[in-house]
């Protein structure tokens, strides 16, 4: 069985599907133009640390790609990872171990999880306000707690090093394996899953869910906590880039993850999208951050330029609505 | 026929879209002062055409005369200002604004320097509703009055407009027996003003008791086109469905089992005042109701899907949780819901992931779907109800009302169930199709479920039923055996 909304066997035009073309086309030039223009775009030591980079933001794009299918959206994830990282680093000073700390950072993940989905689900409020309102919250509670200073690790495990900068072969990121392990385990639970068919179905309309006996609330919920288990797992891979709980970690991270995933071709609307297009909205991301800095293009262009991005990710959105 | 009094001809209009022939060579023709029905069935090609005619659709050849003139339409604009005003299902109304901003959207009469003229503009609405004997305040927003009042502000829109040609698009299908009446006197009224109406609907009696003319549909081509007085029902059918069609109801079911189901005393905060009663193995009980006697909130309430403030319900002897429906789903109830679009399909899924969501789980293990017997069984169903579809993997937004109807069909009939509730299964779909449905019926009863059938027309009713219970505000007002019911004393229930 072929991917669930692609619908390839239809002899229909079919923008998603022509969406998905044309952003492997966009990722094509794009490499083809940053190799072209910098010298040091295409070197073994750039390219791996670009996916060193992607990997990150895509294992938290696997979780609100879930998270946007069944309907929802969380922009607390780059709070979120911020949060996530005290108790890691916390733990692994006090205990010297990198996974007694890495529970507690699963754990306050799995629980703000519980608390936006609670919220959403039960008291039915939305979940963009919600998730907002966890985004400042979240985000003060790090200044607070930290005093604004980043609290380092002083663990001096080299394995907590390793998992966020390690490469195999030199090469290719031990962040990056994690990464495409998730990617398939999710693409295959989306696919061939009663799980992701039934997120299909709630994003796609919940109240036909319900008529056919799934609790929507109950899906969502679960979706919520997955998605913030996952950006925990992102949180622990940046602290061991950045060696330590960083109170700035993750700033602005939620709108990068959206827009990437979006443009992807994962609908806000809920009901459409999957991995592969999320991937490579991500890729795309990731190659224009890391190629304008390479060729030295100012902020200020590149703050325009990812938000022309981000508007013509929603028309896209837009326009698929219109033709599907 | 009077060649000076044909307003509209269509000449060999085709139209094609990926993978089907909507409408091949098709010519109609219609006089001033007609009404003419156009029936088919689902998919025949009556809303292609009148999309055309609408200005919607492009067509792909032939040519359209309208007062003997060819017309070329690129908009829905375009055709209104020419004099076609086309009345789909789905009211093309501003909800927020008035009656009077309503019928003169496209042209509001301006003063001098460009404002509103709003005296005249509610002056000459009134003269237009008074035309059409309609009693209406100008100045009332169009949110405030019911579909049959919206309808009328629509067709007043089409007289601001000076109309020639109204064509509407099954406009009884969410009215009441009442309101049908008065928008069956506001289409005499244009016919006496002259204008020629082209009617599209399902309803046959409707056709014989307003129309002049029936022109019928079939596969894209036009098959007959006959005053009524020179045809009557069984050969219009015959034509639709390019065979005879048994009306009669299929009955091979007999006998009823032991109690499947039964509900006591249920009651919902807004609608359901204590309702009761029981359903047996092989039994098909019929349910009846006008318009808010919470005919639908009891299927919606038993299954779970509405919360029940008092009541219980009982499966085969054993309490059933309210409230939810995972619950009665997986219990085997099944709730075949009256709206396909909102309660009914999710679009954006395929035709074979539409069919196995409640029974998804039977293809599967620890999960993980088994595709190939999802596909078998889909398949299965698709042949068993003769589904029209290109491919399981087709989007099922894109098929024909019917098919839709029959997607959600197969997806109770595919589920092991002890108890299915059918809410108005035939709305909206053609003859055939209705024929085949009440087999169904017929064949779940005879494999010993419990049968519910909600419906609001009487012929079927009184065909599928073993039992009818009628209900009135909320409440069981009356219970027939097959044999004892009749229209009258179901009726004299309802509005009890």
């Amino acid at each position: 069985m072929s991917s669930n909304v692609l619908n390839r066997g239809s002899a229909r035009f079919n923008l998603s599907r022509f969406g998905e073309l044309g952003l492997l086309a966009v990722l094509v030039v794009l490499f083809l133009v940053f190799t072209f223009s910098s010298k040091y775009f295409f070197t073994p030591k750039n390219l791996s640390n670009v996916l060193g980079q992607i990997s990150i933001t895509m294992i938290a794009a696997v979780g609100l790609s879930l998270l946007l299918i069944c309907g929802e959206v969380d922009i607390s994830i780059g709070s979120l990872q911020a949060v996530a990282a005290l108790p890691l680093v916390l733990v692994m000073n006090a205990t010297g171990s990198f996974w007694l700390g890495v529970l507690p950072a699963l754990a306050v993940g799995g629980m703000i999880g519980v608390i936006n989905g609670l919220l959403v689900t039960r008291l039915k409020i939305n979940s963009l306000i919600v998730t907002l309102g966890m985004y400042y919250l979240l985000r003060g509670f790090v200044y607070f707690a930290t005093g604004k200073v980043p609290i380092s690790d002083q663990s001096g495990k080299d394995f907590f090093f390793m998992v966020g900068n390690g490469k195999l072969f030199r090469f290719l990121p031990y962040t990056a394996i994690l990464m495409i392990v998730i990617v398939v385990v999710f693409m295959y639970v989306l696919r061939h899953t009663t799980y992701g068919r039934r997120l299909y179905a709630v994003g796609g309309n919940p109240e036909v869910a319900r008529a056919v006996g799934i609790s929507p609330e109950r899906l969502k919920l679960s979706a919520f906590i997955l998605c913030s288990l996952l950006s925990s797992v992102s949180a622990i891979l940046l602290a061991s880039r950045l060696s330590s709980a960083n109170h700035m970690a993750g700033q602005g991270f939620e709108f990068q993850v959206v827009a990437a995933i979006v443009l992807g071709g994962v609908s806000l609307a809920g009901g459409v999208g999957n991995l592969l297009g999320a991937l490579i909205g991500v890729l795309i991301f990731g190659l224009i951050q890391n190629g304008l800095g390479l060729m030295g293009v100012g902020t200020q262009y590149q703050l325009v330029i990812t938000g022309a991005i981000i508007i013509l990710a929603v028309a896209i959105d837009e326009l698929k609505k219109r033709h599907a | 026929m009077n060649e000076n009094n044909v307003i509209l001809e269509v000449r060999r209009i085709t139209k094609e879209f990926p993978g089907v022939k909507a409408l091949s060579g098709v010519d109609l023709s219609l006089r001033r002062g007609e009404i003419q029905a156009l029936v088919g069935e689902n998919g025949a090609g009556k809303s292609t055409l009148i999309k055309i005619l609408a200005g919607v659709y492009k067509r792909d050849s032939g040519e359209i005369l309208f007062e003997g003139a060819p017309l070329e339409l690129h908009s829905a604009h375009d055709s209104l200002r020419r004099g076609i005003k086309v009345v789909f299902q789905e009211l093309a109304l501003v909800l927020q604004l008035s009656v009077a901003e309503n019928v003169f959207l496209e042209s509001f009469p301006l003063k001098r320097g460009g404002a509103i003229d709003w005296r005249t503009l509610n002056r000459r609405t009134l003269e237009i509703l008074g035309s059409i004997n309609l009693d209406l305040n100008p100045t009332r927003k169009v949110s405030s009055l019911t579909i049959s009042q919206q309808q009328m502000v629509e067709i007043a829109r089409a007289l601001s407009h000076e109309a020639k040609v109204v064509i509407m698009d099954e406009p009884t299908s969410a009215l009441t027996p009442n309101e049908i009446r008065s928008l069956f006197e506001v289409i005499r009224r244009l016919k006496v003003l002259g204008i020629g109406i082209l009617y599209v609907t399902h309803k046959l009696e409707e056709v014989f008791e307003l129309c002049d003319r029936v022109t019928v549909f079939r596969d894209g081509q036009l098959v007959s086109s006959k005053p009524v007085g020179e045809t009557n029902t069984n050969a219009v059918v015959t034509d639709m469905v390019g065979r005879s069609i048994s009306t009669l109801f299929p009955r091979t079911h007999s006998g009823r089992g032991e109690t499947v189901l039964g509900v006591r005393g249920l009651a919902t905060d807004q609608k359901l005042k204590g309702v009761s009663f029981e359903v047996h193995a092989g039994e098909v009980v019929g349910i009846f109701g006008l318009l808010g006697a919470g005919r639908t909130e009891l299927a919606k309430a038993i299954f779970g899907l509405d919360p029940v403030s008092a009541g219980e319900l009982e499966l085969r002897g054993r309490k059933l949780r309210l409230g939810s429906t995972s619950h009665s789903a997986h219990a085997g109830l099944g709730l075949l819901t009256e709206d396909r679009k909102g309660e009914g399909l999710v679009l954006q899924m395929s035709v074979a992931q539409n069919m196995t969501l409640p029974s998804v789980r039977e293809f599967a293990r620890f999960g993980l779907i088994r595709t190939k017997a999802e596909n078998a069984r889909s398949q299965e169903y698709v042949q068993r109800l003769a589904i029209k579809t290109p491919s399981l993997r087709h989007k099922v937004e894109y098929l024909s009302g019917g098919n839709q109807q029959k997607v959600l069909l197969a997806r109770w009939l595919m589920k092991k169930l002890q108890v299915i509730i059918l809410d108005e299964p035939t709305r909206g779909i053609d003859v055939g199709a209705k024929a085949e449905i009440h087999k169904l019926i017929d064949e779940l009863a005879k494999g010993g479920l419990a049968v519910i059938v909600l419906t609001s027309e009487m012929p079927e009713l009184l065909g599928v039923s073993d039992r009818i219970l009628v209900m009135s505000s909320g409440r069981i007002t009356g219970e027939f055996g097959r044999t004892e019911a009749t229209q009258e004393k179901i009726l004299a229930a309802a509005i009890a």
